[in-house]
Order: structure tokens, then C-alpha cells, then sequence
């Protein structure tokens, strides 16, 4: 019984960096970049017939009207005179011919608010412009 | 050393089944299926004082209201305009369909129409404001 008392009990850290592995992988797989940030609240109407978006076209920018009238580019809030701002410095910065538009607006947002989103586009000279809607949602 | 030599090494499965099982469950938790957005392209309408008031008459006129639809100035249901634009659009592709929203109306009817003129085939569409 007096023997025992002098063992020393080695640690074994493979579980341990196992472990530290795994979340490591996870949070690299699962990290997305801000830029892609979008406002899952908003509700998009549906448009089953619509073209798909298969992948990000170079030159769009997201911009997002919630059905309270609140516009965000990149999740950050944003007046009529600001996103107006945006987009034109995106469109000097991306050319006023290849600069495109996705406007995500919640279903219920009244059209008064939309306008006004148009109209910032039209005002920084970006005339195409896409509306996003719901083609098939994910079971 | 005569014992060693008939004695099988034993392969521990233990850790490799944890690994399965981890990235089983990594793989189901991480898996959601994706909602596909639809893109409705739109052009608007661009200010010119040089041009001529346009005369052609391959210009479909939508209206959009809180309460209902108009085409080309005559109330219509959504089910009309449907078959209707169905007709306009066998005609031509290429004609341009105004769309005119009401300050009030919802986004979604907007879309509505959008959907539909992608559905008949139409591509040449403005939207603007009233």
C-alpha cells in the first residue's frame, strides 16, 4: 500500500490533440467570409420560373431591403444617401458597364422602399439590375 | 521467444471506428441543403430629352397595385394576364413590357409579375414607379 503512493500516472495527450484537430478542421470547413454576409430575416417572394443563380457573378452587389424599409450592403445598416454613396464608389471601382445589382427584398417591403433603392442605383448610373427571389427552398 | 513467434498481433479497431463515427456525425450536422435563388433581370428606364415619344405599338403596359393587376390601362386577374401575355408573347419575344408599381403595392407582386414574363419568355422588362 505504501509502494503505490509513488507512482506518477502518465498523461496521455493524444485524445486531447485529437480533439484539437477536430475542431480545427470544423471551424476552417464551416468559416464564411463576411463579404457574403446576408440577412437571413428577409423573406423572399417566390418565382418559381426565374433563371437559377448557379454561381456568384464577379461585379454584383448584394444589396438588401427588409420589409421595414431598412436597406444593408454586407449586413450593415444604411440610410438612402449612403447605399447611394456605395454603390457608386462600387461602381467606379468595378465600371459602370460590368457593376450589376442584386436586390433582395423581402416580400412584404412596400414598393415605395424598393424605389428608393432603385433610384440610388439609377442615380450612381447602374441601370441592370437583378431582383432576387425564391426559386425552390430547401426541404 | 517460442511463445512470441505463435502469438497473433491484434489490430485495435477501436480508433479507427472513433474516427468514422467523428466525421459520420461532422458530416450530418454540417449538411444543409441550399434554397435556389432566382435572378429576375430588369432594366430601368434611362431619362433621354432627345428622344421621340415612342410610337410603336409592341409595348406591353403592366400595371401593379396593392388590389390587382392592369394590362395595357383594363383591370385583369392574375389568371387573364396570364393567358394573355401567353398570347403577346407567342407574337414577339422581343417586345418590351413596362411594368408601373404602385407606391403601396407588396414587393411579391412585383415578383409575381416578374415570374410570369420569365415564365411566357418575355426578357425586355422596365420596371418604374407611379
Amino acid at each position: 500500500m505504501g509502494k503505490s503512493k509513488n507512482y506518477e500516472v502518465p498523461l496521455d495527450m493524444t485524445p486531447m490533440i485529437d480533439c484539437v484537430f477536430q475542431l480545427m478542421i470544423f471551424f476552417i470547413v464551416t468559416f464564411k467570409l463576411d463579404a457574403d454576409m446576408i440577412d437571413e430575416k428577409i423573406v423572399l417572394a417566390k418565382a418559381p420560373n426565374g433563371p437559377a443563380i448557379e454561381q456568384k457573378i464577379p461585379g454584383t452587389v448584394i444589396v438588401e431591403v427588409t420589409n421595414r424599409g431598412f436597406f444593408k450592403i454586407g449586413g450593415a445598416v444604411m440610410n438612402d444617401e449612403t447605399l447611394y454613396r456605395m454603390i457608386k464608389q462600387a461602381a467606379n471601382r468595378i465600371g459602370s458597364n460590368n457593376i450589376q445589382i442584386l436586390l433582395r427584398a423581402d416580400s412584404k417591403a412596400r414598393h415605395v422602399y424598393v424605389k428608393r433603392a432603385l433610384d440610388a442605383c439609377t442615380r450612381a448610373g447602374v441601370w441592370r439590375i437583378q431582383f432576387a427571389a425564391m426559386k425552390k427552398k430547401a426541404s | 521467444m517460442g511463445k512470441a513467434k505463435g502469438e497473433e498481433p491484434k489490430l485495435d479497431m477501436t480508433p479507427m471506428i472513433d474516427c468514422v463515427f467523428q466525421l459520420l456525425i461532422f458530416f450530418i450536422i454540417s449538411l444543409k441543403p441550399e434554397d435556389i435563388i432566382a435572378h429576375l433581370d430588369v432594366n430601368r428606364p434611362q431619362a433621354d430629352s432627345r428622344a421621340k415619344p415612342d410610337t410603336k405599338l409592341d409595348l406591353i403596359q403592366v400595371g401593379v397595385f396593392t388590389d390587382g393587376f392592369t394590362l395595357n390601362d383594363r383591370n385583369v386577374s392574375y389568371t387573364t394576364m396570364e393567358s394573355m401575355m401567353t398570347r403577346l408573347a407567342a407574337l414577339s419575344k422581343t417586345q418590351t413590357v413596362v411594368i408601373k408599381c404602385a407606391l403601396e403595392s407588396p414587393h411579391s407582386r412585383l415578383i409575381e409579375v416578374l415570374n410570369l414574363c420569365s415564365k411566357v419568355g418575355l426578357k425586355n422588362l422596365s420596371v418604374m414607379s407611379m
